[in-house]
């Protein structure tokens, strides 16, 4: 999870804006910390918890969470098993680490082209939470932006991931 | 090709070569559950699973504990708590033989009340805490054993984010799983302590005793743990009280730890961007993972899968106890290819379905039952049980992570001594799975007794 170097150019400016948008999901997820604390302290104390609290946890934390995956992805701190290739050469790892990130870059961008059309059902069914009338579109968006900075960081990952192979292939 | 159910186990034998080969887990059940439904069922019934699965599965509400949790762990990391737990905790013990490395369990098991993973608990405690042990002349496969051992008990003490996607897997209450966690808790903190007055019994030069400290420090640094007991009591106290949802619980956990650090100093706009970030960071890490094991979910149970596993389990006319021994040596297994979250997504929808199928079917009544107890009490058992096992790889070659965690900070103990040190408490842990196994009421009668 070490954070790598900002290089400069388009690869520093995707750096900061994919650790920027993690940050903004960071502090969104404070937000839903600070919504369910003053609930709580209303419950206890006026005896009327805020209302809709349930659905602005449950949205907050799916758009916050979206949020973080492009940085995840950027600092490779998705897991992977250590056991039999650990002994492997550095050519196979590498070519591991090229096909996960074209899997991560494949994936980013289905999801953007099918959560695009989930973002146009639910905005044509006007799909909304039930108490508070939050329309669900609105969230699919922000989800969108996350998806396109996973595309970006998938990118990253696959420019790096290449370079590796083509460093240990010649060997 | 057209057969369901062997597209199925082709899938799952897919998965074990993509993890082997250190594909990312998350990405490797994406990639088989994604194929798999396609190929089963067409590609368009995956293109339109995709408009709104992942923000359904993000947007479930009883998962959103798990980033509340694991920012209150990070925050806890990046504040003084631990300091003072493991200062408190040497005060009382740290003048008997082998008392710095009890105090520093009794710390771990503090640490893990108020956080929710073993390498935070691990990695935290360790700074703290080995220099200390080190100091004080004990041995290097004391310090080192005990503190990666300690880490587990970050996970086994609530809030635990394992048991959280569990709860969520099995459809299980939280809390109540978090009331089934208490005992067994106790009881390896413990088993822990024992561990160590045995180890230093056997080897004397191993952990020497300490000096006593005066009467007025043990005050002091009794008090300056009173925090955690706070917030422990208020987030978990409030949960098994029933008097809010675990997720209200962990909202007010994690803003009390970060007043605590605002107060005393320790958390600053840089550590807490830091928080963020590893919160980002792991939240992300879990979320991938668990949308992965849905759509891998989706696939499985449509070729069938579970069910055979279920029914072949049930033809072979082995004792139903023989076979939960089975599937926790196989997770026992499975915790030397991968990490304890992805292990308790991947194998728990299969493994679950055997057991029911055991225990006598949907509904079936305690006295005729497998296991002799109902399928929502064995579920909480069950529950305890698989926690305690999936930890166990975080302190076992070949992965152990709490070991490497541990190495990296005790630059001159050699891995292979900490892997020694850690061996009693495997045998400690190995005893209390035997000891929950044979008495149920261990884990079952707290939960019971709560529910009036």
């Amino acid at each position: 999870m070490t954070e790598q170097p900002r290089g400069p150019g388009i690869e520093g400016f995707l750096r900061a804006a994919i650790t920027a948008w993690a940050l903004a999901g960071g502090g969104l997820l404070v937000l839903v910390i600070a919504l369910n604390v003053l609930s709580v302290v209303g419950g206890a104390v006026v005896g009327r918890p805020f209302p809709g609290d349930f659905e602005i946890t449950e949205i907050g934390i799916a758009v916050a969470v979206f949020a973080f995956l492009p940085y995840c992805q950027m600092t490779g701190a998705n897991v992977k098993a250590e056991i039999l290739t650990s002994r492997a050469g550095p050519r196979l790892r590498a070519l591991m680490g090229l096909a996960a990130s074209l899997t991560a870059l494949a994936f980013s961008v289905l999801l953007l082209w099918r959560m695009w059309f989930g973002l146009l059902d639910q905005k044509a069914y006007g799909y909304t939470t039930t108490i508070l009338q939050f329309p669900h579109w609105i969230a699919f968006a922000a989800v969108l932006v996350s998806l396109v900075l996973l595309a970006a960081a998938s990118g990253l990952t696959l420019f790096h991931d290449r370079q590796d192979v083509a460093t240990f292939g010649t060997r | 090709m057209t057969d369901p159910f062997v597209i199925g186990f082709g899938g799952l034998a897919a998965l074990v070569t993509l993890i082997a080969l250190r594909m990312p887990i998350a990405y490797a059940m994406i990639l088989v559950g994604g194929i798999g439904v396609s190929l089963l069922d067409g590609p368009g019934v995956l293109l339109s699973q995709l408009k709104t699965l992942a923000y359904g599965q993000f947007s479930i509400y009883d998962l959103s504990v798990v980033p509340m949790f694991v920012l209150m762990g990070a925050l806890a990391s990046a504040s003084g708590l631990s300091a003072s737990l493991f200062r408190g905790a040497n005060a009382w013990f740290g003048r008997f033989r082998g008392g710095t490395a009890m105090a520093a369990i009794a710390a771990c098991a503090g640490f893990g009340a108020v956080c929710g993973s073993s390498l935070a608990t691990a990695s935290t405690m360790g700074k703290v805490a080995l220099p200390e042990l080190r100091s004080s002349g004990y041995s290097g496969a004391l310090s080192t054993g005990t503190l990666a051992a300690g880490g587990v008990l970050g996970i086994l003490i609530p809030p635990s984010v394992v048991l959280v996607l569990y709860s969520v897997i099995v459809e299980a209450n939280i809390a109540t799983m978090f009331m089934a966690a208490f005992i067994p808790g106790f009881l390896a903190v413990a088993l822990f302590l024992v561990t160590i007055a045995i180890h230093v019994r056997i080897d004397p030069e191993a952990g020497p005793a300490g000096v006593a400290v005066s009467g007025r420090r043990l005050v002091t640094d009794t008090v300056a743990m009173a925090p955690v007991a706070i917030i422990f009591g208020v987030v978990i106290g409030g949960i098994y009280l029933g008097l809010y949802n675990p997720t209200p619980a962990a909202a007010v956990g994690a803003a009390l730890v970060w007043l605590h650090g605002a107060l005393t100093g320790g958390l600053r706009w840089r550590q807490v961007r830091e928080a963020l970030l590893e919160t980002a960071a792991i939240s992300g890490m879990i979320y991938l993972i668990l949308l992965g094991a849905e759509m891998l979910k989706v696939f499985m149970s449509r070729g069938g899968v579970p069910q055979a596993m279920a029914e072949s389990m049930l033809g072979s006319d082995l004792p139903p106890v023989l076979v939960l021994a089975l599937l926790l040596g196989a997770l026992i297994l499975l915790g030397c290819l991968m990490d304890s979250l992805s292990m308790i997504l991947l194998a728990i929808p299969f493994f679950w379905p055997v057991l029911v199928a055991l225990n006598g079917g949907d509904a079936v009544i305690a006295s005729e039952a497998g296991f002799g107890m109902t399928n929502d009490d064995l579920k909480i058992w069950f529950g305890i049980l698989a926690l305690i096992v999936v930890e166990l790889g975080l302190i076992t070659p070949p992965v152990g992570m709490n070991v490497y965690v541990i190495s990296a900070i005790a630059r001159d103990v050699p891995m292979r001594e900490t892997f020694l040190g850690v061996i009693p408490f495997f045998v400690a842990e190995i005893f209390r799975v035997a000891l929950l196994i044979a008495f149920p009421a261990l884990v079952l009668w707290f939960p019971h007794w709560m529910a009036g």
